[in-house]
């Protein structure tokens, strides 16, 4: 039942196009009139709003400076594919919330692109809701606990995002998020998207079938290196130290050598002051 | 009833987006939705008369409008195919939407009509059983029965979602 109402959050949502208030008056009208309703005027309502909007997008592509500007929206690497798409800062007596939400674009895939883009809003839509409750109940139990209100600072979020790859058949890029408190934690999202199919790659996919060996003996003897450095002190393998990996969903990104790094999120296979760790899997990829 | 018109026509325009959503929740189809309440306004303006008691305009309209939203579906069955992508193209994205509140909000559109109405007049259109039953023309214990229905099938919907 509870579910149910909070799906109503969800109905509340879904859009309203602008041709509603003239699908009623329209209506309502002439019905008064006691004229027939006829759809013609409607359909040719909807297509003067369609020329108008196509009379636009001629002037953006005639007007030199605001061409220009649309150059300046971030292009990384040859190919626009990921961008910038909202960006926007939140800020309350409770949290500060910095984002800048990736989308992707211009991969010739647009049923991918939305898909994509959809599942992207998704999860910062998720992460922005669980922190603003994180942060009120983090304020009440301040107070709850003879804390006064300004002894309370705000959380600080950051939400932002890289690209590590982009070619014509490959897009990998990463989310993260930032979260500040008294020290600060990072999580981190990774998409390495196959552009012609719209699969979501794995290891396998682009290692072949031996893709447990190849990164296994390649990390193993990148950790073996590392830890000559007596400041690097990796967990060892009783103590919940890197044990091979466990599947091909092992987080990862692609570089902008087209190389894959696999990733360990802070205190996974190391100790908190290591941070996150990166291990570069020297083979090319299928 | 001098102004029924009048009572008529506020109550559209001040709920057209609620009477646009219903239709929506049937046809899935934005076009097709406007279609709907078009089509429900100029009924209802055309019956005016037969608004018995202007306190009742609400569930009369609603009336006219799931009988239109029905009425579509019968014609276009082949059409509709649960278009749930055209579900979440229609969302619009603001802080604080799940994807278990998406994942509920379809199955709710998956559940037959006979519940899917009930449900949603119950619980997005906050409406008590006895206006249901009005609006559905059924007696208030079939609404309750079938409200207790459609919930047990959607129940089991969201635990398979999980």
């Amino acid at each position: 039942m509870k579910n149910i109402k909070k799906a109503k959050n969800v109905y509340n949502s879904i859009k309203v196009p602008k041709e509603l208030d003239y699908v009623v008056n329209r209506a309502i009208t002439s019905e008064n009139r006691k004229r027939n309703y006829s759809i013609l005027h409607f359909k040719y309502a909807i297509s003067t709003i369609a020329c108008l909007f196509l009379c636009f997008v001629v002037m953006i592509n005639l007007n030199p400076s605001f061409a220009a500007s649309v150059e300046e929206i971030p292009i990384i690497g040859n190919i626009a594919k990921v961008f910038t798409v909202l960006e926007f800062k939140n800020e309350d007596d409770t949290k500060l919330i910095e984002a800048k939400i990736p989308a992707l674009e211009n991969t010739g895939n647009t049923e991918l692109e939305k898909r994509i883009n959809y599942e992207i809003m998704l999860k910062i839509n998720e992460i922005l809701k669980e922190t603003e409750e994180r942060a009120k109940e983090y304020k009440e139990a301040v107070i709850a606990t003879g804390g006064k209100e300004e002894d309370y600072k705000p959380i600080n979020i950051q939400i932002g995002y890289d690209l590590g790859y982009s070619s014509d058949k490959i897009v990998s890029f990463e989310i993260h998020k930032s979260e500040t408190l008294a020290s600060s934690y990072t999580e981190y999202y990774y998409y390495n998207i196959d552009i012609e199919t719209g699969k979501k790659l794995n290891l396998r996919d682009l290692l072949g079938e031996n893709f447990k060996k190849i990164v296994d003996d390649s990390i193993y003897s990148q950790i073996e290196e590392r830890s000559k450095n007596p400041e690097n002190s990796y967990f060892k393998k009783e103590d919940g130290g890197f044990n091979g990996i466990e599947n091909e969903y092992q987080d990862f990104y692609i570089n902008k050598d087209g190389k894959i790094v696999i990733v360990f999120e802070k205190y996974e296979i190391a100790p908190g002051y290591m941070g996150k760790q990166e291990f570069i899997i020297d083979k090319k990829i299928v | 009833m001098q102004d029924a018109k009048d009572i008529l026509i506020n109550y559209i325009k001040d709920n057209q987006e609620k009477l646009y959503r219903i239709a929506f929740s049937y046809s899935k189809n934005e076009e097709a939705s406007l279609d709907i309440v078009q089509e429900a306004i100029t009924k209802s303006l055309k019956n005016i008369k037969q608004l018995k008691e202007e306190k009742y305009v609400k569930t009369w309209f609603y009336r006219i409008l799931i009988n239109e939203c029905l009425q579509y579906i019968k014609k276009n069955k082949r059409i509709i195919t649960c278009e749930l992508q055209e579900i979440e193209n229609a969302i619009e994205w603001k802080d604080g939407i799940t994807s278990d509140e998406i994942d509920i909000y379809k199955d709710i559109q998956k559940l037959e009509n006979k519940y899917k109405t009930i449900i949603i007049l119950r619980f997005y259109e906050d409406l008590k059983i006895e206006e249901i039953a009005k609006i559905t023309k059924l007696n208030i214990s079939t609404v309750k029965a079938r409200l207790y229905k459609g919930l047990e099938i959607l129940k089991k919907f969201i635990e398979n979602n999980e």
